[in-house]
């Protein structure tokens, strides 16, 4: 557990920047443009199909790709509690009426809750594209510089919402360990245990009063220091990125043209309105 | 703050685009005004992006009340921000929680929505209730508590509008279990809105400069 890293259940930005630093694989030298049109696709399609079995196999060759370039798997299971957690706080309450065979019933006095084939079919589709799209996304982290991702962040979105993006990203880093810092402080002088909802509510607000005034004086500060710098209000991130090749284009077609085919000869599809 | 705990493949494609316009012309208008400024405030730029990352560095501390909940702190983003710079911070910290499965990539248009509301309803009333209410912690906890409960109407209007995929169920029936969640967020908005009455209340007596305020 990093100095950042708040809580186990949520990916660790340092272990994460740190993989994606050591470009120890394969995947490192592919192009980022390329892992980029890969999320837009694999989002795509998990939008299109309501299929479970199509879900199961891309999770599959998802997580086999995450795993073969050498990626914490372990830590990957771990961190799949909050998209989890999400899905069942959530769809958990959809699926007792929804319409199909009934597996099993559970009388409420007022009211009847009935669980379905329908209904569990519905969560672990659900469940299924979340972990799709939570693995491709960690291993597109994992896999590309900081300094790709600040130039991308450069070139897509417009002034002066890249500035704030660029800044914000550079400073994540020290605001994380600061808050982490004074959670570890909190506790080691008995505030982590719980007292009334009052004094526990005071606790964390004035952790939460101290991050954003330790952020806003350390923001003042930095805004000095760049300005002695030469900072002229435009922070640019002029990192080349690396162009996608032949192989990542024809892979990325060939990836785009069997969505197509997966979609439209379905016979019923769903997924677009 | 109200947040479509759902992930991506949750909307049709149809749905996911209209939010996203949506996101993309509020976003779009906030760039404006900030750009249209007569004189480009620059330390406003640092100020919003180390707002972005406290607030996504608090999202990620699990508050030990009811099991567990998380804040985001949307109305306190748009009471120190503005709505302008506050519609950006939600937007980046969207797709930053998108890139650790906190929400899909597909739901950020419908959340950075749903947070808009929150921030420009926050900062809103916090400065409409400046002469009525002067005490900074129950000016802050009802403008906070105001922002949140627009912002889970605006979540329960979306997904009724957009449905969620796979699920059958009638208007009512979707609407009886959004209830029970709506229910769930405005326990946890009292709690935030608690906590931003304190942090504010706090920032009041330490800096008073960042929420406006002349030093005595």
């Amino acid at each position: 557990m990093s100095s950042t890293m708040i809580s186990s259940h949520i990916p660790d930005l340092d272990l994460i920047t740190s993989y994606a630093q050591r470009e120890g694989t394969f995947f490192s030298r592919v192009s980022p443009w390329t892992k980029f049109t890969g999320l837009f696709l694999v989002v795509l399609l998990i939008t299109l199909t309501r299929n479970l079995v199509i879900c199961g196999v891309l999770y599959l060759i998802i997580l086999g790709v995450y795993a073969s370039a050498g990626l914490p798997v372990k830590k990957l299971f771990a961190w799949y509690t909050l998209p989890v957690l999400f899905v069942i706080s959530l769809v958990g309450i959809m699926v007792w009426t929804e319409p199909g065979t009934p597996l099993f019933s559970w009388d409420l006095g007022l009211v009847t809750l009935t669980l379905t084939d329908n209904g569990v079919i519905l969560i672990f589709t659900l469940l299924l594209k979340a972990l799709i799209s939570v693995t491709y996304s960690l291993f597109f982290l994992m896999t590309t510089r900081y300094q790709h991702f600040s130039a991308m962040i450069y070139r897509i979105f417009p002034a002066p919402l890249d500035q704030i993006f660029l800044l914000a990203y550079r400073f994540l880093f020290l605001t994380l360990s600061m808050t982490g810092a004074i959670f570890k402080a909190v506790r080691s002088r008995g505030g982590g245990i719980i007292r009334s909802i009052r004094v526990q509510g005071r606790i964390f607000a004035e952790v939460f009063a101290l991050v954003f005034i330790r952020s806003f004086d350390r923001a003042e500060r930095v805004h000095q220091a760049m300005i002695a710098r030469g900072y002229n209000g435009k922070y640019e991130a002029g990192t080349v990125i690396p162009k996608p090749g032949f192989s990542g284009i024809f892979l990325m077609s060939a990836f785009a043209c069997a969505i197509a085919i997966i979609v439209l000869g379905m016979p019923n599809p769903g997924g677009f309105f | 703050m109200a947040h479509i705990h759902l992930e991506d493949g949750s909307f049709s494609l149809f749905f996911a685009l209209v939010w996203w316009t949506a996101a993309i012309v509020l976003v779009g208008i906030a760039v404006w005004l900030m750009r249209s400024e007569k004189k480009p405030d620059r330390r406003r730029i640092t100020l919003a992006a180390f707002c972005t990352a406290a607030a996504f560095a608090i999202f990620q501390v699990s508050l030990p009340f009811f099991g567990g909940v998380h804040i985001n702190l949307t109305p306190l983003i748009g009471i120190l921000a503005g709505p302008a710079a506050g519609s950006l911070v939600v937007l980046i910290i969207n797709i930053l929680s998108a890139a650790i499965g906190h929400g899909g990539w597909g739901l950020i248009g419908a959340n950075t929505v749903i947070n808009i509301v929150e921030v420009f309803v926050g900062f809103t009333c916090f400065h409409l209730l400046k002469s009525t209410i002067p005490d900074l912690f129950s000016r802050a906890g009802i403008a906070t508590l105001a922002g949140l409960f627009c912002g889970n109407i605006v979540m329960i209007l979306i997904i009724i509008i957009s449905g969620v995929q796979g699920v059958n169920q009638s208007t009512g029936q979707i609407l009886t279990g959004l209830s029970l969640i709506a229910a769930v967020n405005m326990g946890v908005a009292v709690i935030e809105a608690f906590i931003t009455g304190l942090v504010v209340a706090y920032i009041g007596k330490v800096r008073p400069d960042l929420l406006g305020i002349e030093r005595s």
